[in-house]
């Protein structure tokens, strides 16, 4: 294997967990632009997602089996429906002081943790991939059919989201109501509505992440902290409230994760995307996209 | 068709508006004037829902609606015009003008208005895919009209737009203003700028610390010599 075979596999692998990293970072930076709330609740919400989707795919809920894309339907709508009775429950929290809000969030947060314990038991399991497990070689690389299917379908939510917030009027009104609240409601925009509509989105989307990441990575409770923290650290990367930002900078962050692995330690390799992330941060605080500043024309 | 009945409004402690009663008519230009701090703002914030009042009550067409959210307002035919403009910066100029039409389901008559709103204000014509926020002050102002407009409002409540504009715009503003109200548009208008205001007004209010000073016809006022002194600048 030549080297730049070993660098693209690594980058494509990189993709693959940066694709996840990017639909759990879309759900903070969504409920951030749109409710001024850092929702630490939001890796447990992935977690949950994850368990939503899951056990009907694996027949732990009254020994329904369910095809893994019937399941992964499934598993996103409950966590999006999960999503509109949180946001309920934030909306005191919105625009209030930020320890009100963080102290909120997080132990809403354990509460979920912990019932995922109680129900599911602490102990995790592996799910098996729908897909065969034998790499497809394209020109000496190896790919990972999950891999590819994380990638896929991860590209497809990002520019469905894309498409829904560009053209249609609930879209628009939820951009709307994300850059001036109080006259967006003045123009007849129903702000609670959108801001449910923007939690069920950012649930729905963390909830496919996980369901896509299960074959890959292994299920259980603890999930939510290492993933959660990894997609916030990707929406700040990227510029926290912008959404090209949460899609490049998870991106970027599961492909510097994977060629820290691949090429230096992997013993480091939280280290050293969180370094990059912290160096980014200091030469351009507000992000690799930062805020959408409108030049004049 | 719009009547104020002792309103109080408090921002926390502050008490800014401080029991006001006065009466837009149908078909008319009211014109609320004052100073900065006077509660003009506020009082045009109370009617489309964004504060609510402590005290008193506010009736569009007889009805109570003092208790209304925003949203809900705009159905029942208020449409606003905020202070300092306030397009959505990062929607482009269609876009805006789609937002005011939020409560409307009638595609064709939403299409129809965007057309007529062209026309009507040239200067955005040409523009309907740029982001709002890459507009001049006046042509945001415009947007901002438009955008009000679109939601087919009984009474459009308009504060302060002259405010930050050349003073070529500031008479364009006015015009398009009168224009609108020759149309049949109510409209209750905020503006420090009282000459002109009160040139095109058929009534005026004039507020002082959250309490109203002087209510007459637009020409009663620009006689009285107290109004002259303190708001039209004459000795």
């Amino acid at each position: 294997m030549t080297k730049t075979v070993i660098l693209i596999q690594t980058i494509v692998g990189g993709l693959g967990i940066g694709s996840i990293y990017a639909l759990v970072a879309l759900g903070y930076s969504m409920v951030y632009r749109s409710m001024g709330l850092v929702n630490f609740a939001h890796g447990s919400i992935y977690m949950i997602g994850t368990y939503f989707g899951i056990i009907f795919y694996r027949g732990m809920v009254a020994g329904i089996h369910l095809p893994y894309w019937a399941a992964f339907i499934v598993g996103v709508l409950l966590t999006a429906i999960l999503g509109v009775l949180l946001e309920r429950l934030f909306r005191p929290l919105a625009n209030l002081d930020l320890m009100l809000m963080l102290l909120g969030t997080i132990g809403v947060g354990i509460m979920l943790d912990n019932l995922a314990i109680i129900v599911w038991g602490a102990e995790g399991f592996a799910v098996r991939s729908p897909l065969p497990s034998k790499p497809i070689l394209v020109g000496g690389v190896s790919l990972l059919p999950q891999m590819l299917l994380v990638i896929g379908v991860g590209t497809l939510l990002m520019v469905g989201l894309q498409t829904f917030l560009s053209r249609t009027k609930v879209g628009k009104a939820m951009r709307a109501a994300a850059q001036d609240r109080e006259i967006a409601s003045a123009m007849g925009i129903p702000v609670n509505f959108t801001n449910a509509i923007t939690f069920a989105i950012g649930s729905g989307l963390a909830s496919a992440a996980g369901i896509l990441a299960a074959p890959i990575v292994y299920v259980n409770p603890s999930m939510s902290a290492a993933v959660g923290i990894k997609g916030f650290a990707s929406a700040i990367l990227g510029g926290l409230g912008s959404i090209p930002g949460a899609i490049v900078g998870g991106l970027s962050f599961g492909v510097i994760e994977a060629i820290s692995a691949g090429f230096i330690s992997s013993a480091y390799t939280k280290g050293i995307a969180f370094i990059i992330m912290v160096l980014v941060l200091m030469v351009k605080p507000s992000g690799i996209v930062g805020e959408t500043t409108v030049e004049k024309v | 068709m719009l009547t104020l009945e002792n309103v109080h409004i408090y921002y926390g402690h502050i008490h800014a508006v401080k029991g006001i009663s006065f009466e837009v008519r149908k078909g008319e230009i009211t014109t609320l004037i004052g100073a900065n701090g006077a509660g003009k703002s506020t009082t045009l914030k109370a009617i489309c829902g964004i504060v609510h009042p402590r005290q008193g009550a506010i009736y569009l067409n007889g009805q109570p609606v003092h208790r209304l959210p925003p949203h809900k307002l705009v159905s029942q035919g208020i449409g606003y015009v905020p202070e300092g403009r306030r397009v959505f910066p990062v929607l482009t100029v269609d876009e805006n003008l789609e937002m005011g039409a939020y409560h409307r389901t009638d595609a064709d008559g939403i299409a129809q208005d965007k057309a007529r709103m062209y026309e009507l204000f040239p200067a955005l014509k040409g523009r309907e895919r740029q982001l709002a926020g890459s507009l001049s002050g006046g042509e945001q102002q415009m947007l901002a009209i438009a955008r009000a407009l679109m939601s087919r409002p009984q009474i459009l409540v308009m504060d302060e737009p002259s405010l930050g504009l050349a003073p070529m715009l500031v008479q364009h503003v006015f015009e398009i203003i009168a224009e609108l109200n020759r149309q049949g548009i109510t409209i209750l208008l905020s503006e420090q700028n009282a000459r002109a205001a009160l040139k095109i007004a058929h009534h005026g209010v004039v507020l002082e610390t959250g309490r109203i000073r002087f209510m007459d016809t637009a020409e009663a006022l620009r006689e009285n010599p107290v109004v002259q002194h303190a708001y039209l600048g004459i000795a």
